[in-house]
């Protein structure tokens, strides 16, 4: 077995959160008392190995404090680019700031679970806190871009996103850039507020040996709305952790997620939904789409509390492997405790619908153009739902 | 055009064409009738090129390439067009999308500049009217949530979009009322023409009370066993496919 948990650790440097001392022990115990990277025996981690990561040489990222300023677009711009970050000027209602600013108090509803938040937890380099005051409806979409570079870098990051009562915003995240041999931990924690409503499109395609961990935390309070979209395309390791936390009633999350793998990808989906409330819904689709010898997983559940009675949770994933030596591991999971619900999960793989190739070619469409259709329209419910223009685009490009 | 030669084909072994000869000329409309299990389908699918269906022996010509060496790309795009027995309902993609994508790699394979967005939008107006296909359904998913009979007129608009040599009706009156049948026949009659041909493979006599064959095959055990005129479909309907086995 490669190193352990504090070695690596010991690779990056001490946060530059102040993140409250209770927090930072809790994580500091974690890691010592999981010693070891988790082995594929532990539930989370059955299907991806984490040999590699473990085995990883880094050096971390050191970012500077305060941003440079970018220009104004049509988009309001936050952007990590090795060891810079630049952000747009705020606008009204709207505050951004650097994540190692914030006090120790911003962190007080922070929880760590898992070794991927004990290691963000010690060794975050920063991140950006977005703050949307009450009532504050944002024209332009929040545009965060992540361009990874260079050979053996860590990337620890924690962003912050809170979004006041009834304020209403657009989000838009890229993962891109070449890294080999590298390591990125991006966690975000969004708390919406009562009333509130976040759209956030998530496009992940960085190229190279590149060891993505993607942590979304969600908080929704009373009658908020949250839509994820997230996107992996064609990376070589991305594992996706998404939990939401529906604290109060009235609340609607949407969880979409579309992943296509080649070659040796390897590409690990997990969300959790929490109804701790009554009167809330929750709509998960993820597709995914596997070729070569690309590996896949979705492993997604939903927990509804005993009190949260009137929960209609709706979960779904399909995937389609291109190749035999594709494969997926996917486990759609429901723990209800209340009696009054509506949920239904299910999850199918299968191949492409030789009916319909056959159909497409015999209208005279190339058999790579026939497939490559008929993956677009395996997508189209996902990809449809994404409203950010830059990730349409890019997907279009992606997917034609 | 076509030309069929003692044809043999099988699907898992089992041997369902058993020795075919079939020639159609352009400006001809063939019908081919026969009882259930008799072949039709599957010589439909033969000459779409159907990889679940193998050729023994024997021999397609189509204008005087063969047929058999084509992929089903390249048969389509030198005009063979089947029209299907169950339409394939393809969610996420457009009918509009997938026409222009089709008609333009047929266009390149004949050396033709692609289709402006334009003339493409005139056609599809012009063609689906034809077939009194909703300008709304052409622009919906690829027949998902379409009716029986809304499917089968998109097979025809479909086929009035790419205007083949040799159209190929597999039952295409299958599960179509009265109203749905004349508007299917007279789309197929209103594109007939000197350069085509057209070969309508039917169960019942029925249909060919709106398409006017030239002449009449009746497939029976894999062969056909019996060629006429238009009259020969109305003495089947009347005596059955019992009396064709009588005469074997």
């Amino acid at each position: 077995m490669s190193g352990t948990l504090i070695d690596f650790c010991k690779q990056l440097e001490p946060t530059a959160l102040k993140l409250p001392a209770a927090l930072l022990q809790a994580a500091r115990d974690g890691v010592e008392f999981q010693h070891h990277f988790p082995t594929t025996r532990e539930e989370p981690w059955k299907y991806t190995r984490l040999g590699r990561v473990a085995a990883l040489k880094l050096t971390p990222v050191n970012i500077n404090q305060s941003a440079e300023r970018l220009p104004a677009s049509d988009t309001i711009d936050i952007i990590f680019e090795h060891e810079t970050w630049h952000c747009a000027e705020p606008t009204a209602g709207l505050h951004i700031d650097f994540s190692g600013d914030l006090d120790a108090s911003a962190w007080n509803a922070c929880t760590l679970q898992g070794h991927v938040q004990h290691i963000n937890a010690l060794s975050a380099q920063g991140g950006v806190a977005i703050r949307v005051d009450a009532n504050t409806t944002l024209i332009k979409p929040i545009r965060i871009i992540h361009r990874l570079q260079g050979e053996h870098t860590g990337l620890i990051l924690h962003h912050q996103l809170v979004l006041g009562n009834h304020a209403s915003a657009q989000v838009e995240v890229f993962f891109e850039g070449t890294s080999e041999d590298s390591y990125a931990n991006v966690l975000f924690d969004f708390f919406i507020g009562a009333g509130a409503n976040l759209h956030a499109d998530m496009l992940q395609q960085t190229k190279g040996t590149h060891y993505g961990f993607h942590t979304q935390r969600i908080y929704q309070q009373k009658d908020s709305t949250f839509a994820l979209q997230t996107l992996t395309a064609n990376t070589h390791f991305t594992r996706n952790e998404v939990e939401v936390f529906s604290q109060e009633e009235g609340t609607h999350t949407q969880l979409y997620g579309a992943f296509i793998g080649r070659e040796n990808n390897h590409i690990d989906n997990h969300t959790y939904v929490h109804h701790k409330a009554p009167n809330c819904t929750s709509d998960e689709n993820y597709k995914g789409v596997l070729a070569d010898k690309a590996t896949g997983v979705f492993n997604g559940k939903v927990k509804v509390y005993q009190d949260a009675q009137k929960i209609n949770a709706y979960q779904s994933n399909k995937n389609i492997l291109l190749s035999d030596s594709a494969s997926i591991n996917a486990k759609p999971e429901l723990e209800i405790y209340a009696d009054d619900v509506k949920c239904s999960h299910g999850s199918t793989t299968g191949q492409l619908d030789q009916h319909a190739l056959f159909f497409l070619r015999a209208r005279g469409i190339s058999e790579t153009k026939a497939t490559d259709m008929l993956i677009k329209g395996f997508m189209a419910e996902i990809v449809g739902a994404v409203k950010s223009i830059h990730i349409q685009e890019a997907l279009h490009a992606l997917l034609d | 055009m076509l030309k069929i030669t003692d044809l043999h084909a099988s699907i898992n072994g089992t041997e369902i064409l058993k020795g075919l000869s079939l020639e159609i000329k352009a400006g001809e409309i063939h019908a081919i009738m026969g009882p259930n299990g008799a072949g039709k389908s599957t010589l439909a699918s033969v000459l779409a090129g159907k990889e679940d269906y193998e050729v023994t022996s024997g021999a397609i010509t189509f204008e005087d390439q063969d047929l058999l060496e084509m992929s089903i790309e390249e048969r389509a795009r030198e005009g063979v067009f089947l029209a299907f027995q169950y339409p394939v309902e393809i969610p996420g993609v457009s009918n509009v999308n997938f026409l222009k994508t089709a008609i333009n790699e047929i266009r390149e394979h004949k050396g033709l500049p692609a289709l402006s967005a334009k003339d493409f939008l005139r056609l599809v107006k012009e063609k689906s009217a034809l077939v009194d296909l909703d300008a709304s359904l052409a622009s919906r998913a690829v027949n998902e949530g379409f009716s029986g009979g809304e499917k089968k007129r998109n097979e025809i608009f479909q086929m009035a979009m790419l205007e083949p040599k040799l159209a190929v009706l597999d039952e295409t009156d299958s599960g179509l009322d009265i109203d749905a049948l004349r508007i299917v026949a007279s789309g197929v009659n209103t594109l007939k023409s000197k350069e085509n041909a057209t070969l309508v493979i039917t169960h019942y006599q029925r249909l060919l009370d709106h398409i006017i064959p030239d002449f009449v095959h009746v497939l029976y055990d894999g062969k056909i066993v019996k060629t006429g005129g238009k009259e020969l479909a109305l003495e089947l309907e009347e005596k059955g496919y019992d009396w064709i086995k009588s005469v074997e």
